[in-house]
């Protein structure tokens, strides 16, 4: 993918983000985090040592 | 260029819940009250800086975002015990809130009509989000709107700091100390702020109340819409009829713009939960995410609080709320402690 493909679908999905509503974004990242957790086994600590 | 002033926005939103952890961890404290101090010690001492703004106004999506997440802590069967009881509460509650308010307001303290009703569906809902919609349908002038934005807001303030001292000295349960905060209390941060402050069960009666209050904001903006709209016509002589079709389409369409949207990843991720698709290590995983994303959504909240603001609220609009707020925070936590008086597990 070349420089110019790749700011035009970054404007795309950028351009997609703000015409979402608060609420439904809520909803996508809540989704995104589940599918992190759920699909790749990401694991967010709490508490962390040092 | 505004997509990185949102991205400094949200780094400071990130930085300030990792101070707010650390120091909870450290020195004691909650750490969600803690970054609602942070956030409210930046906005008024030194300021929000202009470039930040946009990033930090994106701690109503991360409230939003926590909330979808608890869905999957919550199981669908204790919501089924106590949900009923609920349900009628909230009922209840809100129908007694938008009387009081309408009633002092008009008959009492002589406020005009549409203050006033701005006044109730901000203490009867959801805070400055009520407000803004009903006064989208009732066409109400600008400096109404910001009256009863700042009487909310006044009362958001110091509700965070009184219903956890409430909690404390009364030694309220978990599940009614939520209760209570979720009939009655007015925006949604505050309410799941002092809930999960208080403790974690508290935290998600606390938040599951609230949500059911907020699902009735489309019936109360259409209820207002009419009313006006029928004040409107009789006073012009205009014929507001209407087809049967248009109207019910019309009807739908604002219970579906209104009502809040993240509600229903909340109620996809209960039933997920519920159906045991999550492992327990995912769980936690996902009960961490959202404490973070509350952490950062508080941090945000705290520079709304802004105490210049907070001066402009009117005597008059504040005395009617404060009214209506003690008589409905008293039956509303009677009614609850008489109906759950034991000790009872989290949803």
């Amino acid at each position: 993918m070349n420089e110019e493909s790749r700011l035009a679908s970054l404007a795309e999905v950028r351009s997609r983000w703000s015409a979402l509503e608060r609420d439904w974004q809520s909803v996508v990242v809540g989704v995104t985090v589940v599918a992190l957790v759920s699909l790749l086994d990401v694991h967010i600590p709490w508490a962390w040592s040092w | 260029m505004a997509g990185s002033s949102r991205l400094l926005g949200i780094a400071a939103l990130c930085l300030g819940a990792l101070v707010a952890r650390l120091f909870s961890g450290t020195i004691g404290g909650n750490h969600l009250l803690l970054a609602i101090a942070l956030g409210f010690l930046l906005a008024n001492t030194v300021g929000v800086p202009s470039r930040l703004e946009p990033g930090i106004a994106t701690h109503k999506l991360w409230l939003g975002a926590g909330i979808v997440l608890m869905g999957a802590s919550i199981s669908v069967g204790a919501i089924r015990e106590a949900g009923g009881f609920v349900l009628l509460a909230i009922g209840l509650v809100v129908v007694t809130t938008v009387v009081l308010v309408e009633a002092l307001s008009r008959y009492v303290f002589g406020l005009t009509d549409r203050l006033g009703s701005l006044l109730a569906a901000g203490s009867g809902i959801c805070g400055v989000s009520a407000v803004v919609a009903v006064a989208g349908a009732i066409r109400a002038r600008e400096e109404y709107v910001a009256y009863a934005a700042a009487t909310v807001l006044l009362f958001d303030a110091l509700t965070i700091v009184v219903y956890p001292l409430v909690g404390d000295l009364l030694g309220l349960s978990g599940q009614v100390f939520g209760i209570w905060a979720g009939l009655s209390m007015f925006s949604t941060g505050p309410v799941v702020a002092v809930g999960f402050a208080h403790s974690e069960v508290a935290g998600q009666w606390a938040t599951i109340t609230k949500l059911a209050r907020n699902a009735l904001i489309g019936v109360v903006v259409l209820a207002y819409a009419s009313y006006y709209a029928r004040e409107q016509t009789s006073a012009t002589g205009e014929d507001g009829r209407e087809t049967l079709f248009g109207s019910l389409r019309s009807t739908l369409g604002t219970l579906w713009a209104e009502f809040p949207k993240f509600v229903l990843g909340f109620l996809a991720l209960a039933a997920l939960s519920t159906l045991g698709v999550f492992s327990a290590g995912q769980q936690a995983s996902i009960e961490n995410a959202y404490n973070w994303l509350f952490l950062l959504a508080f941090v945000g909240l705290g520079t709304e609080i802004r105490i210049r603001q907070l001066r402009r609220t009117g005597l008059t609009p504040a005395i009617v709320v404060l009214l209506a707020l003690l008589v409905v925070s008293s039956l509303s936590l009677l009614l609850v402690s008489v109906a759950l008086p034991t000790p009872a597990v989290g949803p």
